[in-house]
């Protein structure tokens, strides 16, 4: 109430001192020195995207494993991997959700960056090709000459779609990407603006339902199968510094990727609470999987792909930018 | 006269939804995926009971009311002391001139590396994108002082102090709260903009990134919808605290009708 009327009166007498005080939103959690269990920082800011693949911070907030382990997160959304790496570099995030692409294209780039837990895996029928019903594409070879939508330029989904067109004999020379939210991939490829899309979920379900759209192909298929998709990063600095956090964080999220990988009903549950999928929707689209391990060597897979299909310009030794959890839990 | 034109919006928004309605649903969601304007209506009455959503308007709200203010703060005693300093206002002016056309979005991205604190983040941009109109406009006023009124003043022994204060800066005033109406529209742009590239943890911007990545269309335009109305509300509010205030301006400039 005085809060209130203090913030009219600075209305009229625009009393700037007073009014970064009076009316500022949202204190800042400040930076606890350590606590019993030893923790460099015990508030974190952790970054993800509300979509199934990060479902791991939030069973594991909602299960109490940070609590466990002496720890607070607070989740806060991102747009994108790519858009997050400022926002770890400058401090604003502690530990942000990456995709592997993303990452591996900005080591090279020369960000110190770390990968600090495995989130998110390709399943069958994930990261699909999506056109419309009536689409004379019929093969990814009929894919020749014509635009395919992405959510990013040179990043998962075209070097996905390339793996698939090097099989039908394709190369990317032979169609043109174009970029598109995944919100709007579905009316966009309606409209005719572009002749088929690489969809994830929840919109593969969505596009088929609501605009009877057809898989054309599955992207994780082959060279891609099983392909690591996402990941938990930190700067190099950080987890220099807060090593014990780190590991805390990783134990924490390591519980929760095991019950996510090993109970779909827990993933269920959990991906309405932190996204806009209604439980109905989530009960249905096509989940990847929640590796509980960080592997250096599955996630090799990733930065091979992409120095075959020139997205790094030199091979990158995954071992030497993962930091993983210590051995002893 | 009033209830009249009231009667005449009323209907001129009813005649817009009900043809909207149609439209979508005879024609656009034959081919697109788009919610018709009844299902958004019902999704942003059904907001009002969401909890998140209405702590997250409350967080972009309070964002823009504290940018607006410290762009207040900053932007009109800048203007009064540029437009009472004609040298030193000519030798701002190019600099201004050159800053002023920059579109604010363009420099969220860049606010984003260099700020690290969220909130301070978001509400540095609003000040930056509010403070040019309200600079703008104070500079204007300051400059459409009558001279006569400032010379009688000086005739009669007044200093240069009183004279700002007692003729400069309330003929400059309805210029000023012109130019916080301008920015109050432009803030809430922003506010929602740093939003949506950004993220965070709360939010009408951050609301509708989630919407989006969920493909749930019906609720970003609920959200949207929402943030139009509190649009509205606040030009409305400071319009009418314009009038209030600065009646004899009106009655001079003729009242022009908005």
């Amino acid at each position: 109430m005085t809060r209130n009327l203090r913030c009219r009166a600075i209305a009229v007498g625009a009393a700037v001192a007073l009014a970064l005080t009076a009316c500022g939103s949202g204190g800042e959690s400040p930076d606890t020195t350590a606590n019993a269990d030893g923790l460099e920082k015990t508030t974190i800011k952790v970054g993800a995207l509300p979509i199934p693949d990060s479902v791991s911070l939030y069973i594991a907030n909602a299960k109490g494993y940070f609590k466990e382990e002496g720890l607070t997160v607070e989740p806060v959304t991102i747009t994108g991997g790519a858009a997050a790496i400022p926002q770890v570099e400058n401090g604003s995030l502690d530990i942000s959700m990456t995709n592997y692409v993303s990452t591996f294209s900005a080591v090279e780039a020369g960000k110190k960056i770390k990968l600090v837990a495995d989130m998110y895996q390709a399943a069958e029928n994930n990261f699909n090709i999506m056109v419309p019903k009536d689409s004379p594409i019929n093969a990814v070879a009929d894919l020749k000459g014509k635009t395919i939508l992405v959510n990013n330029l040179r990043n998962v989904a075209t070097l996905a779609v390339t793996t698939q067109l090097k099989v039908a004999g394709l190369t990317e020379n032979d169609v043109k990407f174009a970029e598109k939210p995944f919100p709007e991939m579905g009316n966009a490829i309606a409209s005719g603006q572009a002749d088929a899309g690489w969809i994830t979920e929840p919109f593969i379900t969505a596009t088929q339902s609501q605009l009877g759209f057809r898989k054309l192909a599955d992207t994780m298929t082959g060279e891609t199968e099983n392909l690591p998709i996402a990941g938990w990063m930190a700067t190099e600095e950080w987890a220099q510094k807060h090593p014990k956090t780190l590991a805390a964080f990783q134990r924490a999220i390591s519980k929760a990727q095991a019950l996510a990988s090993s109970d779909r009903k827990e993933v269920e549950a959990m991906v309405p609470t932190y996204t806009k999928i209604t439980p109905e929707v989530a009960s249905v689209i096509t989940l990847g999987t929640y590796p509980s391990e960080l592997n250096a060597d599955r996630l090799q897979k990733v930065a091979d792909l992409m120095l075959e299909y020139k997205y790094l310009e030199k091979p990158i030794d995954v071992k030497s930018i993962i930091v993983a959890p210590p051995a002893a839990g | 006269m009033r209830s009249a034109q009231l009667t005449r919006g009323a209907i001129g928004v009813a005649g817009f939804l009900i043809l909207g309605e149609l439209v979508v649903r005879l024609w656009v969601s034959r081919t697109f995926d788009f919610p018709a304007p009844s299902v958004i209506l019902y999704e942003a009455a059904l907001l009002l009971a969401d909890p998140e959503f209405l702590e997250g308007m409350l967080v972009t709200i309070g964002n823009w009311a504290l940018g607006l203010l410290v762009a207040i703060g900053v932007g009109v005693p800048l203007g009064v002391l540029l437009g009472a300093l004609p040298r030193a206002e000519q030798a701002v002016r190019p600099l201004l001139e050159f800053m002023r056309p920059i579109p604010s979005v363009a420099i969220i991205p860049l606010a984003i590396l260099l700020i690290p604190e969220d909130s301070l983040m978001k509400v540095s941009v609003i000040v930056y994108a509010s403070l040019w109109p309200i600079l703008i406009n104070t500079l204007y006023g300051m400059h459409d002082v009558d001279p006569l009124a400032k010379e009688s003043m000086r005739t009669f022994g007044f200093g240069p102090l009183a004279v700002l204060a007692r003729v400069s800066l309330p003929s400059a005033a309805p210029f000023m709260a012109t130019g916080v109406r301008i920015a109050a529209g432009i803030a809430l742009v922003l506010a929602v903009s740093a939003e949506l590239l950004a993220g965070g943890v709360n939010g009408i911007g951050v609301f509708a990134v989630a919407a989006g990545s969920g493909n749930r269309m019906d609720l970003i335009m609920a959200a949207t919808l929402w943030a139009g109305i509190f649009g509205v509300v606040a030009n409305l509010a400071l319009q009418t605290a314009e009038r209030r205030l600065f009646r004899w301006h009106w009655l001079r400039t003729g009242g022009a009708r908005t």
